[in-house]
């Protein structure tokens, strides 16, 4: 059982990473899903025992399921739905403010910004430097005179 | 009853009050700084309990002790608690004076400052992530809410790479709880010697990865500039002032408490990666020009001491990591909040900043590096002291050059590059407010360095408790 256990999680956790690395945002969301799966699959690894019920009265000297791994997977299954949600949403808003889900085209509009941003820059910069040596050429022609 | 759970029972209520009303009027941004000015002050008398009588525990709901869920709060606990509820009152009371952009600013920090303070106080390692989860949702939300919309991506990958560690950090709490039987921290440090020694490694080995990645330490770093780039100050205040105690405390409370052996055991590992962390920062920041990306990047470089003092170990290194994070909060919630603000006064502001990074007294910052100086000279280590210095240096010289580049030069250059509303009445009074308390702790340090010694002995005494 352990063996089912671990195999599986790591086919989840594989998955997931492989899916993480694709360039594309929803399929990223997804592999964080399984990611996330795979987590709340160990949790309730941690806690494997057979028995019955935890339900009061349990008979005396029965063996009892360790209720507190479902608990806590539980807790997290609510967690990983809620940080989904908020990844679609990012998702979305990518999608929205620059027309792509690819992550390659994503970074290549970055970088043809940055680089209209420095050339702007630059030219701002020659423009003050041009004109600081027309003051310098006229400032000398002046004192010539 | 005992006070550890009124800061949560006040933000949480208040936190979905605000969630349903629209944050950029002026009163529910008010209501917000209202609330964590209370919860602040609540904390700081939680600390004075604390440091005069020692840790103090409440067990949720009227539980049996072993049952329900413990809240249990100490020294360290404390200072990080009252320490980020006070980042995140002055960033988001600066965020309402200068107006609020994006509606959900006040609910969302109540809800980060909800979650920090919650895995603060908690005694339990999967209430701990349930927080760590709030907290870090809540940072996630407020990057994508107030990121400009061409920026957005960072938001995603913030969320992704973090999102990696929480997992990670959930995988790994499961491990502890089949080897220990408990998820109490308190029980999880008095049984983590009968572990075996292969599964420890690899449980603090995944702990420290986890943690690694919140912090921004230099090989999980990669997501952490663009991140600060793409938020507004006040919320890159939040992030590096507040949400990176997350990481310092996680690795204090991990390794220097529960696996005090495989703490001791990775040391060199740990100043290895620290003093890679700290001159990957120190160089990184020394080629830009950008404010806030020199500001990232001596995060990085700083997340770096904090690790450097956990490997130098024993009270000594505790007590210098915990002095140092605090100092080093102050700091960069101060650089961060002065970094677009002009006039005389934020100018002073901005250079009480530089000064306290740098370690040049009377700061708060003199006294964390002075107390990393003093765990390197404990443990007799003189490449630690010459690598201290250096980056110490080297955050002098990155620091006075945005300095420089910022404000020493002619006054349209200067317009264009900072484009910039003069600092109004209200911004002004918070600034100088943070920089007031950096200048106090480094005049009157004695309360501090009280505190990281008292941490470091909670911490120590964790595992021999009962």
């Amino acid at each position: 059982m352990n063996l089912l256990f671990a195999v599986v999680i790591g086919v989840l956790f594989g998955s997931g990473v492989f899916l993480l690395l694709k360039p594309d945002l929803f399929r990223v969301v997804t592999g964080i899903v399984l990611v996330s799966n795979a987590a709340n699959l160990t949790l309730m690894a941690s806690g494997l025992t057979r028995g019955e019920a935890p339900i009061q009265p349990v008979a005396e000297g029965g063996q009892v399921a360790d209720p507190l791994v479902q608990a806590m997977t539980l807790t997290a299954l609510v967690i990983g739905f809620a940080v989904t949600a908020v990844l679609l949403a990012l998702a979305v808003g990518v999608y929205r403010a620059r027309h792509s889900v690819d992550l390659d085209e994503l970074s290549r509009q970055e970088a043809e910004e940055a680089a209209a941003e420095e050339a702007r820059e630059r030219a701002h910069d020659e423009e003050r430097e041009l004109e600081a040596a027309d003051d310098q050429a006229r400032r000398h022609d002046e004192a010539l005179r | 009853m005992s006070l550890i759970a009124v800061p949560l029972l006040i933000l949480w209520p208040a936190a979905i009050v605000l969630a349903l009303l629209d944050g950029r009027r002026r009163g529910p941004g008010l209501l917000a700084v209202g609330t964590l000015a209370v919860s602040f002050v609540v904390l700081a008398v939680l600390l004075g309990h604390v440091a005069a009588s020692g840790p103090q525990e409440l067990v949720a709901g009227g539980w049996a002790a072993d049952v329900g869920i413990r809240l249990r709060v100490d020294a360290l606990g404390a200072a990080f608690a009252v320490l980020s509820c006070g980042v995140l009152l002055a960033s988001l009371a600066q965020a309402v004076v200068t107006g609020v952009q994006a509606r959900a600013t006040p609910a969302l920090t109540l809800f980060m400052a909800l979650g920090l303070t919650g895995l603060f106080v908690t005694g339990d390692v999967f209430s701990f992530y349930v927080f760590f989860e709030l907290a870090m949702i809540a940072a996630y939300s407020l990057t994508g809410a107030t990121g400009e919309g061409q920026r957005i991506g960072a938001a995603f990958i913030f969320a992704v790479v973090n999102l990696i560690g929480s997992f990670l950090f959930l995988i790994v709490i499961g491990a502890l709880y089949r080897a220990t039987g408990t998820l109490e921290m308190v029980a999880i440090a008095e049984r983590a010697a009968t572990i075996d020694p292969n599964t420890a490694i690899l449980i603090a080995v995944a702990f420290f990865v986890a943690f690694g990645i919140k912090l921004g330490l230099f090989p999980f770093h990669f997501w952490l500039p663009s991140v600060y780039l793409a938020v507004s100050p006040h919320v890159a205040a939040m992030f590096a002032g507040a949400l990176a105690n997350i990481g310092a405390y996680g690795l204090l409370r991990f390794g220097g408490a529960l696996l005090p052996k495989e703490l001791e055991l990775g040391a060199t590992a740990l100043i290895a990666i620290g003093s890679v962390s700290i001159a990957y920062g120190a160089l990184q920041a020394i080629a830009r020009r950008d404010t806030r990306e020199v500001l990232a990047y001596s995060s990085i470089g700083h997340a770096g001491y904090v690790l450097v003092a956990l490997g130098l170990g024993g009270p000594v290194g505790l007590a210098a990591a915990v002095i140092f994070s605090v100092a080093n909060a102050l700091n960069k919630t101060l650089l961060f909040l002065a970094s677009e603000l002009r006039g005389r006064l934020m100018a002073t502001a901005f250079l009480i900043g530089i000064l306290s990074v740098a370690g040049v007294p009377p700061t708060a910052g003199f006294f964390g590096k002075a107390a990393l100086f003093e765990a390197g000279i404990d443990a007799g280590s003189i490449a630690t002291v010459v690598l201290l210095f250096a980056g110490g240096a080297l955050s002098f010289v990155y620091l006075f050059q945005i300095y420089q580049h910022d404000r020493w030069r002619p006054r349209e250059e200067r317009e264009r590059r900072m484009p910039i509303r003069s600092a109004s009445r209200g911004q002004r009074a918070v600034t100088l407010l943070v920089a007031a308390v950096v200048l106090v702790l480094g005049l009157w340090p004695e309360p501090l360095l009280a505190l990281g010694e008292q941490a470091a002995g909670d911490l120590a005494a964790m595992g021999r408790a009962r």
